[in-house]
């Protein structure tokens, strides 16, 4: 299982302090959602490989505190890096994503604005659409679908459910049931996450399982969702790589007795 | 007042909690008991928090980490471990919080879960993106203070 994070600067909490305490918390690997707080992992079979031997950093002189490879082998856990574009109208969002989608292994768009919320779900380049119901944001059936079909997932922020008190909690717990119930129906992809500003913001699979339940969810549709940031950076990796022409097509040996 | 018959005493699990914090600050007894108990009330109603009881029955927190253990009613355990996972902050101290495992008796909760000696901690400056900053070590964890934030490190990147 997976978590999705943000590292300083951006939390409180260095990539290197998430890793370590994800791994404690059995998480199998972390993604980090702060740009700044990474390099973007060298394309192709390198990145590919968790125990790279860190010389990629070397190579590029740059520290190892910011190179996945040399974090992931350090504490024996994934370290993926990402993206989250925070933009102000999909005009914006889309350049982001043109940018970044060459050089980052997942790119989420942060929604929370109907604009931008049905941009996300309309463009099969981006992975995540993230926090879509913070701030006012909305979500529809037409959205679902459009998730569905381009294959975006949706986040379920848990977030304000550890976090906040009082009336927020509320509204955010009634918006994560409308999210719910209307992903549900359509099947579209989802993937959850506490949103972890630092590491005492992490929370382990289990935890996260039974405040999921406790609000409603399914115990399996939590886990399902923790392993679909897996599911996601292996897909993206294999995508990434250099053999890889289109989805079922690679470029490759032949098979000796095909 | 005489005890109850055995068959008509509550049977307990023992959560064996771990609790983590930044290096400098203060969490006490009575305000972690009182996080909890806010916590499941607000998650699982007065109802479901009389339910679960959530009694805190040893606590010790230094130095930025803790444990305690937290009494609950048996078949409240996914209640409890829900509500034990929203306690964010104890007295506006953010805190992190894992249960570390469950147990039919505090002895067995105690032996199995507890007292896992941590490194102690030591004030230090140490090197950071640069720069010298005062901060807390203990053990791997380097807690540290960047401006007027504090910011959550490793020795790994403070070398």
């Amino acid at each position: 299982m997976y978590e999705a994070v943000h590292a300083y600067p951006d939390g409180e909490a260095t990539v290197a302090r998430h890793a370590a305490t994800a791994a404690r918390r059995g998480y199998d690997g972390i993604v980090v959602r702060t740009r700044d707080a990474l390099d973007p992992a060298v394309g192709g079979e390198e990145s590919a490989a968790t125990g790279g031997d860190g010389s990629t950093a070397a190579a590029r002189d740059e520290s190892p505190v910011r190179d996945p490879a040399a974090l992931s082998e350090e504490y024996g856990i994934d370290v993926v890096d990402a993206v989250e574009i925070d933009a102000d109208d999909p005009t914006s969002a889309s350049g982001a994503v043109g940018n970044y989608r060459s050089d980052r292994s997942v790119v989420c768009v942060i929604g929370g604005d109907d604009a931008l919320n049905r941009f996300a779900v309309e463009q099969a380049r981006v992975d995540v659409l993230v926090r879509p119901m913070a701030s006012g944001g909305d979500f529809n059936h037409v959205l679902a679908k459009a998730a569905r079909d381009n294959g975006v997932r949706v986040e379920f922020d848990f977030g304000p459910a550890l976090r906040a008190t009082g009336g927020k909690r509320v509204r955010a717990l009634a918006d994560l049931r409308k999210l719910r119930e209307i992903v549900a129906h359509y099947d579209a992809p989802y993937v959850v996450s506490a949103n972890a500003r630092s590491h005492l913001e992490l929370r382990a699979p289990r935890e996260l399982v039974a405040a999921g339940e406790a609000i409603g969810f399914d115990a399996e549709a939590v886990r399902e969702g923790l392993r679909a940031w897996g599911d996601l950076v292996e897909r993206n990796r294999e995508r990434r790589s250099e053999g890889f022409i289109e989805p079922g097509v690679r470029r490759g040996r032949y098979e000796e007795d095909g | 007042m005489k005890h109850l018959p055995k068959h008509l005493r509550p049977r307990w699990r023992y959560l064996a909690v771990g609790i983590e914090s930044w290096a400098d600050a203060e969490v006490g007894r009575r305000a972690f008991q009182r996080a909890l108990w806010y916590s499941a009330g607000n998650l699982l109603g007065d109802a479901g928090s009389a339910d679960a009881d959530l009694t805190l029955l040893s606590f010790a927190h230094a130095d930025g980490t803790g444990e305690a253990v937290v009494r609950v009613r048996h078949g409240h355990v996914d209640d409890a471990r829900a509500a034990v996972a929203c306690v964010s902050e104890v007295d506006g101290e953010p805190v992190g919080i894992r249960v570390r495992g469950i147990s039919g008796t505090v002895r067995a909760c105690e032996e199995r879960y507890m007292g896992r000696a941590t490194a102690s901690s030591t004030q230090r400056d140490v090197a950071f993106e640069g720069a010298e900053r005062p901060g807390f070590a203990r053990g791997d964890a380097c807690d540290l203070r960047v401006e007027s934030a504090r910011v959550g490190a490793t020795t790994f990147d403070t070398e």
